[in-house]
């Protein structure tokens, strides 16, 4: 290309490689085609009958699974627009733990609603007016659907806590949630500290072991190590621990030390001085009535060797983070390396250690009976590999709704009766305003329509009778009626005992919005080369080809 | 050509081949900057080689993050991000007024100018309008206490045009009280002092002012205290931890006594120093509730932290340089570089500090400070490209600000500058200068006029009908802007629409000459070394 055949234009002046889209045609509508397609993908794993993906990602790993958060991160997508969704949905996720479904598919809705509404004729800065006013119309109705006297709850109660968890884990393990459940609940009140804001997600562990079935899950207040002990000794009770984050081993300088030696006496000399040294220091560590060594790092031959003698038993823990978790479970305090004297103040106390084997694994069970607020651990049980990991995704979402509903605890129908409402509101609220931005805010409700018929269609039923219907009841006044999905019929929610939790539905109200109208916003895309380095793997099934 | 004078790959362009080139790019840079003008401008959104996403309004932002590779639009560009360096704000008006310059410059070469000609009218143009600007500039007092409303009124009439009007306006405060919280009287503003640091969490509308410092890490000890009232703070720049001596260094024992009794030689030395900070923390907190913070430039290693843990002291280690001397400002005391003669005069004072733990990253708060001299603009958002688009709208937000109150005077924004001093060219300048320069300044005038153009092209409104209302009513005598909504002249000062005058000055003192430069090319040589690859 020369300089004399410039193309006018932005072309022209970028590096090669590069791609401009920009105006309506090119840049807003195949955004939102991207985005409808992603959320096609997703919305098929909606609530509890919802079909589960098989994704394989770029290092083969094999997920099964309808999580979207799950689903989403692995599948690399490249769109930048679909990407935005992506992150809202991401930020869901961490925000709250539960509903990044929720937020995609119904932001891929609202962007398919507006696609339609450009069709028409409408301006993107309309509809984007027109969105943003009914998300927070949306958000009032939200309020007022909030089940009265349901701000208060105490977060000890374990059935209270299965009610409004039970939506959450049902999503993703249906048919199991009775079990799973109260497991979930069962932990994370051991867990919860006298101030329930302070709920730490840390504190709920989950240790998957292959073999046997979901009716051998139990959970375990205390830690489930993987591994066995270092020493001879399998099994302690009532002990009181020490905790060192360094290793149990001969101390050394950090400047490098050369042990200077003129004879053969002294050679031998230096070993028994050095042994004595070690005896000094587990002593030390038995004299104080410990009779568990945890090591952060390595243990010495010489210091295991003195440790059986004492009757220590030790145990290694190599991660920093397991090892403050055992500290906390414990209540001990972690030494940096054997000292002279232990004081009594540090040392931790357990009910018992026992090294168990739990289906051809060996693993390290430390219970702390006493210690109110440590750490639990949900310990889950199936055939493979892939089933673990998605009930370790299913207790996930349940502990985050448990940490979710100690800061708010409002809870609203659930079963798509919300949903219902807000398409019903909406639209009542469209014919109240006068401009251009009526149009959108009636289809911001309408899309909301997804939600139950995507339930129902996924449960097998006839989406359109059961929508008309819902409209039916919930013009009638009855607006906590939901989908009965094993009866296929509508129901008061109440006497399912289906319901969610008014954050979830906030937070995914609000980010789909915001996401859809950051896409809304853009007109003109511009990509730079991809970069170089290894090739790109073939593209994932189901992305916009358009990169 | 018979005879090559040239290498035979180089390329050669004369004349008005030339000249069509530079005005080409020109107008193409223009045409791509042009719809993100004003408040109701569009995004853009950028995809990085990685396949990152980056969304702006920007127009810097935007020319850094374009690969451009035409030389003219590199020239423009380079303009702009002059422009941007010096008063913050105004890049997109600055290449728009290029474009328009050179558009305006077109028309009258092909008619038959010579482009010296237009050139000297352009410099006549350029000076009477500097002189308009400051007879037409509306001069702000800026005594101690500055009138908070009309810094107010210019950061508004920034931020809305990089975000969205809701989140404007509440940025709005943000950046105004944070740039008069580091305000010194008698000493220029230092915007570092301000600190934007980012967490992502929640939603952009919870982005707000810390009146004190956020850390970006927290203290690495799991017995700390997370979160501690009434404390001291030390400000330190002092390693505690073991360094490794210069030269090569090695013990030599024959027992393992002698090795214990080395192992403790090598680290008396930072324990003393520790011991020396546990000292003064027992002096100033003797008996009280008290906390003390440490918070430390350099390291500080495990054995240390813990014995600082076990005196109850917090300590943050590997603080950042800026953060420093930020800490100082804002709590008081002073930064020390020894332990060796600690007293209670070098500590600072902080009503609370807290730790934030979001997912795996720690955010340190220290707050309720006394007499902050500097604080920390918290932004927050759901996510990266969000956080990355606000950044920038509170650098520009910051920038105005203090270009206002340095400038002590703002001008009347929404297009009623330009059009005024449209006017004034046309009818007052224009007359009193002699032969063809004349149609320089009228192209200049014209020119002028692109920025109402461009505001009432991208909200959708004709743009001929509001250049002729707009220019009626200055005829008229009154000073009118533009209203974004309806397309109606609207008074700025009512409407509280002001732009800095900074920006203002540069963009009429740097947009002539650079078009003057590109109008005088007249041969383009581009060497023969093949840059591209060989198609």
């Amino acid at each position: 290309m020369g300089l004399q055949t410039q193309p006018y234009g932005i072309q022209g002046m970028l590096k090669e490689g590069h791609k401009h889209l920009s105006g309506l045609d090119e840049a807003v509508v195949k955004n939102i085609d991207a985005c409808k397609q992603l959320s096609t993908i997703t919305r098929t794993s909606l609530g509890p009958n919802g079909m589960n993906k098989m994704v394989i990602n770029h290092l083969d790993k094999l997920f099964v699974t309808s999580d979207t958060a799950t689903i989403v991160n692995e599948l690399e997508i490249q769109h930048p627009a679909a990407k935005i969704l992506v992150l809202a949905g991401k930020a869901q996720q961490e925000e709250i733990g539960d509903g990044a479904n929720l937020v995609v598919s119904l932001a891929g809705e609202l962007l398919q609603g507006a696609e339609e509404l450009i069709r028409m004729g409408l301006h993107p800065s309309d509809i984007i007016i027109g969105y943003t006013k009914a998300s927070n119309k949306a958000v009032e109705i939200l309020e007022g659907l909030a089940e009265e006297g349901s701000d208060t709850m105490d977060v000890r109660n374990k059935v209270e806590v299965i009610l409004r968890m039970k939506a959450a884990v049902a999503s993703k393990q249906y048919g199991q949630e009775d079990i799973l459940c109260p497991l979930i609940a069962d932990a994370c009140i051991q867990v919860c500290p006298k101030n329930p804001m302070n709920f730490n997600v840390d504190n709920v562990r989950v240790a998957k072991l292959l073999g046997g079935g979901l009716h051998n899950c139990t959970t375990v207040r205390g830690m489930v190590l993987k591994g066995d002990t270092v020493g001879s000794i399998k099994r302690i009770e009532k002990a009181k621990v020490v905790v060192i984050a360094g290793g149990v081993d001969t101390t050394a300088t950090e400047t490098k030390g050369t042990v200077l030696i003129h004879s053969a006496e002294q050679l031998e000399n230096y070993a028994k001085t050095e042994e004595a040294k070690v005896e000094e220091l587990i002593k030390a560590v038995a004299d104080s009535g410990a009779k568990v060594i945890v090591s952060g790092a390595a243990v010495g031959e010489m210091a295991l060797h003195f440790c059986e003698r004492y009757k220590i038993m030790v145990l290694k823990i190599g991660s920093k983070f397991e090892l403050r978790r055992f500290c906390r479970t414990t209540g001990a305090i972690a030494l940096l390396k054997l000292g002279s004297a232990v004081n009594p103040d540090d040392l931790g106390y357990v009910d018992s250690i026992s090294v168990e084997e739990i289906g051809g694994a060996r693993v390290t069970v430390v219970r702390n009976e006493q210690g109110g607020n440590s750490v639990t651990t949900v310990l889950l049980r199936a055939s493979t590999d892939s089933i673990l990991d998605d009930l370790e995704r299913a207790v996930d979402d349940g502990v985050n709704t448990y940490k979710a509903l100690c800061r708010d605890s409002r809870i609203v129908p659930g079963a798509a009766a919300t949903e219902i409402e807000f398409a019903r509101k909406l639209k009542e609220f469209s014919f109240t305003e006068t401009g251009l931005d009526q149009y959108a805010i009636a289809k911001f409700g309408e899309s909301f329509e997804m939600v139950p018929k995507t339930l129902a269609e996924n449960a097998g039923l006839n989406a359109m009778e059961i929508i008309s219907s819902l409209y039916a009841e919930h013009s009638c006044g009855n607006v906590k009626v939901g989908i009965d999905l094993q009866e296929g019929a509508c129901k008061d929610v109440s006497t399912l005992n289906i319901w969610d939790l008014y954050v979830t539905k906030f937070h995914a109200l609000k980010y789909a919005a915001d996401a859809v109208c950051t896409v809304l916003r853009v007109d003109q895309i511009i990509m730079s080369k991809p970069a170089g380095g290894p090739g790109r793997r073939d593209q994932p099934a189901g992305m916009d080809n358009e990169d | 050509m018979s005879v090559r004078v040239l290498n035979p790959n180089a390329e050669v362009l004369n004349k008005s081949a030339a000249l069509h080139m530079n005005i080409n790019a020109a107008k193409g840079l223009q045409d791509v900057l042009k719809s993100n003008l004003g408040p109701k401008g569009t995004i853009k959104m950028l995809v990085g080689g990685a396949g990152d996403i980056k969304l702006t309004k920007d127009g810097n932002t935007l020319l850094k993050e374009m690969q451009i590779q035409n030389p003219t639009a590199i020239m423009i560009a380079r303009t702009a991000v002059a422009q941007d360096d010096i008063s913050g704000d105004g890049t997109t008006s600055t290449v728009i007024f290029i474009g328009e310059l050179m558009k305006q410059a077109e028309r009258c070469i092909d008619e038959g100018m010579h482009p010296r000609v237009l050139v000297d009218g352009f410099e006549i143009a350029k000076k009477a309008t500097l002189q308009f600007l400051e007879k037409f500039k509306t001069p702000v007092v800026m005594g101690d206490e500055p009138d908070k409303e009309t810094l107010k009124m210019v950061a508004r009439t920034t931020l809305r045009t990089k975000l969205y009007e809701d989140l404007a306006d509440q940025l709005t405060d943000i950046v105004v009280n944070s740039v008069l919280c580091v305000r010194k009287p008698e000493e220029a503003i230092d915007l570092f002092m301000v600190e934007i640091m980012h967490m992502r969490h929640k939603f952009d509308v919870d982005t707000r002012l810390v009146e004190g410092l956020v850390l970006d890490h927290g203290s690495r000890h799991p017995d700390m205290k997370r979160r501690a009232e009434n404390c001291h703070i030390l400000t330190c720049n002092v390693s505690l931890e073991y360094e490794k001596s210069e030269i090569n260094a090695g013990f030599f024992y024959s027992n393992a006594e002698q090795r214990e009794a080395m192992v403790a030689a090598e680290r008396r030395s930072v324990d003393e120093r520790v011991r020396k900070i546990i000292e003064l923390k027992n002096k100033v907190c003797n008996g009280t509730e008290d906390n003390f913070v440490v918070i430390n430039q350099k390291g500080i290693d495990p054995p240390s932290l813990d014995l600082l843990a076990r005196a109850g002291i917090v300590a943050l280690r590997r603080a950042k340089r800026r953060n420093m001397e930020r800490l100082v400002l804002a709590c008081g005391g002073e930064a020390v570089n020894s332990v060796d003669d600690l007293t209670p005069d070098c500590l600072g004072w902080a009503g609370l500090v807290y730790e934030h733990v979001l997912g795996e990253e720690k955010y340190t708060f220290v707050e309720n400070v006394k007499h902050p001299n500097s604080c920390t603009i918290l932004i927050k958002g759901p996510n990266d490209h969000t956080i990355a688009q606000i950044k920038d709208a509170v650098r520009d937000g910051l920038r105005a600000v203090k270009n206002t109150i340095e400038d002590g005077a703002v001008v009347r924004g929404a297009g009623a500058f330009e059009v005024a001093a449209r006017q004034h060219l046309v009818n007052e300048v224009k007359k009193t200068i002699k032969g063809r320069a004349q149609l320089g300044v009228q192209a200049f005038a014209d020119a002028l006029l692109i920025v109402p153009k461009t505001l009432a092209e991208n909200s959708g409104l004709d743009t001929q009908d509001v250049i002729i209302s707009l220019t009626g009513e200055h005829d008229n005598g009154n000073v009118v802007g533009l209203n974004q909504h309806t397309g109606d002249p609207i008074d700025p000062q009512m409407e509280g629409i002001f732009d800095n005058y900074a920006v203002k000055r540069q963009i009429i003192n740097s947009g002539p000459v650079i078009a003057s430069q590109l109008l005088l090319v007249d041969e383009v040589i581009r060497a023969g070394r093949n840059m591209r690859k060989p198609s």
